[in-house]
């Protein structure tokens, strides 16, 4: 087995008397594409705010290339190489697209003040040259001096993803980004991550779109109610009756 | 043209562009350095030269307020606070200590900014309305010390300073001299300000404005920005108090009350949230036109409101936008956005 990239150790989260995550441990290795599916409120984006450091765990530990992450700022982690989207897209909206993208390569390369007043010409050079190769990548050049609240909705979506590109991540966590889209957006979106996944980079995605997470992923994890119900490759947990009860449980 | 050209001109690369922008450039300049200072020796009015650095001291303080509150979207309530204590620092050195220019402008920037320092500890933390509300105290604090603690400051009566501007030892008594003297101080004091907002730095203050636990998400101290942006315009308000004290001689704590902080506010908002010639426009226009109505009388006041009240009515994003505020930038003010002509690198090189 590759060595786990990011390793979730009984993760809990209680929000008053509710237990939004209940012991979650499983882990993501170098270069896999796992998805987190469940039904509604089952904790994935609590999960994933645990992670990403937007919420504090209750107890739990959460390691990143060996190293303890509990409790780092949501920034801190950022830098350790940790890029996220959001669930309802939270772009920059009256921020040109090129300047949104170049937040997330400004968070990565970093420019003190004191280097902007002095012109800090090298990193400002990086921090353009990441933000035109991240828009290049996820195709939205021409767009580079729209406003970001100019964008169509699938677009912005795109750009999200960019501006996360531009911090140079190791691991990608998207959050339900084929939410809004149609069939065929959300074809192009799922073959776009997998050739992501196929450069390299490693991705976690939360996604209410079951067959969206079965065809790219390699590994299911399924919660359901805070709890992790399923841990395995696509084919299984589709038969695998535990699941099957959570999602034809829920009355609808 | 390829669609790729939109992001490769980015900064003027071009020759042309560049001659555009050095015109420019030098324009501004040419009318702070030469043309107007050859308006006053012309007309050799007091009230003039004192005029001209009223609106330089303004320009400075509506620039200082657009770092915080136009950039980093702090809806900031207090600034003129810390312009009265850079005033404090400066006229009470001057005036108790006989400690002149040289000293006492870098020590009321210096002054102005450990306070805003330690009051934004805890304030930075708190969002919207609550922050407001919070430099608005600040704001009421700061005064009361300045009104109520005569024992130091004379309270209500405030303080005469006598003798002009000192330079390095070297005297400047005439007014054409101080007038210099400040216009290089507002000068380069914008040109820093310009290089914070209109850079990558100041994209990172805007992503704060947009969404700040985003922009945390992007790696970016959001708390740590907060401060930063909060403190250096306090720095810039307190040498902006330091200019005032020197160039008027007396300062008083009305100079510095809630009202000044609104004025100035007003300034930032009717020039356009985001657009540093927008806050400079908007300071030019709040400050001159008062003065351009002297002659019509008691309405001169209400018809400024109206003029204020028109302006947002009608160009709600300013008298000078964000949006095409940056373009100029970008075209003609290229420094602060180096390089992004390279293109064709790997997305993970």
């Amino acid at each position: 087995m590759t060595a786990a990239l990011l390793e979730i150790e009984e993760a809990t989260r209680r929000f008053g008397g509710l237990v939004a995550v209940n012991e979650v441990s499983t882990h993501v290795a170098e270069g896999e594409l796992v998805g987190l599916i469940g039904p509604n409120g089952a904790g994935k984006t609590t999960l994933f705010n645990l992670i990403s450091g937007f919420t504090p765990l209750t107890s739990g530990r959460v390691r990143y290339r060996g190293r303890d992450i509990t409790g780092l700022k949501s920034h801190q982690i950022g830098r350790l190489g940790i890029a996220r989207t959001f669930q309802n897209l939270r772009v920059f909206p009256n921020m040109s697209v090129f300047d949104n993208v170049s937040v997330g390569a400004t968070g990565a390369v970093g420019l003190p003040f004191f280097r902007a007043v002095a012109g800090g010409r090298r990193r400002s050079d990086a921090i353009s040259r990441r933000s035109l190769a991240a828009l290049e990548r996820v195709g939205l050049v021409a767009q580079a001096d729209d406003l970001a609240a100019n964008l169509a909705y699938g677009k912005r979506k795109y750009l999200e993803i960019a501006r996360a590109l531009a911090m140079h991540p190791d691991l990608l966590i998207l959050d339900e980004p084929a939410a809004g889209l149609n069939e065929s957006e959300t074809a192009e979106l799922a073959a776009f991550i997998r050739s992501l996944r196929d450069e390299g980079l490693t991705v976690m995605l939360v996604e209410h779109d079951m067959a969206l997470v079965m065809s790219i992923c390699e590994r299911v994890v399924v919660l359901a109610s805070g709890q992790k119900i399923a841990d395995a490759p696509p084919d299984a947990v589709r038969r695998d009756p535990a699941v099957l009860e959570a999602y034809l449980g829920v009355d609808e | 043209m390829s669609e790729t050209d939109t992001v490769t001109d980015r900064p003027a690369s071009a020759p042309k562009a560049r001659a555009r922008a050095r015109l420019l450039q030098g324009g501004i300049l040419l009318l702070l350095f030469a043309l107007l200072p050859a308006v006053l020796v012309w007309f050799d009015r007091g009230y003039f030269y004192q005029l001209a650095m009223l609106a330089l001291i303004f320009v400075l303080l509506a620039g200082s307020l657009h770092l915080v509150t136009g950039v980093a979207g702090l809806l900031h309530l207090g600034h003129a606070a810390f312009y009265g204590v850079g005033a404090y620092i400066a006229g009470l050195l001057a005036a108790d200590h006989g400690i002149g220019f040289t000293i006492g402008l870098p020590l009321a920037g210096l002054g102005a900014a450990a306070i805003a320092f330690l009051v934004a500890l805890p304030t930075m933390r708190l969002v919207s309305i609550y922050f407001a509300v919070a430099t608005l105290a600040i704001g009421q604090m700061l005064f009361l010390v300045m009104q109520n603690w005569v024992a130091v400051t004379k309270g209500p009566n405030g303080v005469i300073l006598f003798g002009g501007i000192d330079l390095f030892g070297l005297e400047i008594g005439s007014r054409l001299g101080i007038y210099y003297v400040v216009a290089v101080v507002v000068a380069v004091s914008i040109w820093v300000i310009h290089r914070l907002t209109d850079s990558y730095y100041g994209n990172a203050l805007r992503s704060l404005r947009e969404d700040d636990q985003c922009a945390g998400a992007m790696g970016l101290d959001t708390v740590r920005l907060k401060m930063e942006a909060f403190t250096i315009a306090s720095f810039f308000a307190g040498i902006a108090g330091a200019l005032w004290a020197y160039t008027t001689g007396y300062i008083s704590p009305v100079d510095f009350d809630f009202f000044e902080s609104i004025l100035i506010l007003a300034m930032v908002v009717v020039g356009g949230l985001g657009s540093l010639p927008g806050a400079i426009l908007g300071a030019l226009l709040l400050i001159l036109l008062p003065e351009v109505l002297r002659d019509v009388g008691d309405v001169r006041n209400m018809l400024v409101g109206l003029v204020m009240f028109l302006s947002i009515l009608f160009l709600p994003k300013g008298l000078f936008g964000e949006v095409p505020a940056l373009a100029l930038m970008r075209r003609h003010f290229d420094a602060a956005w180096p390089g992004a002509g390279e293109r064709r690198v790997g997305w993970r090189g």
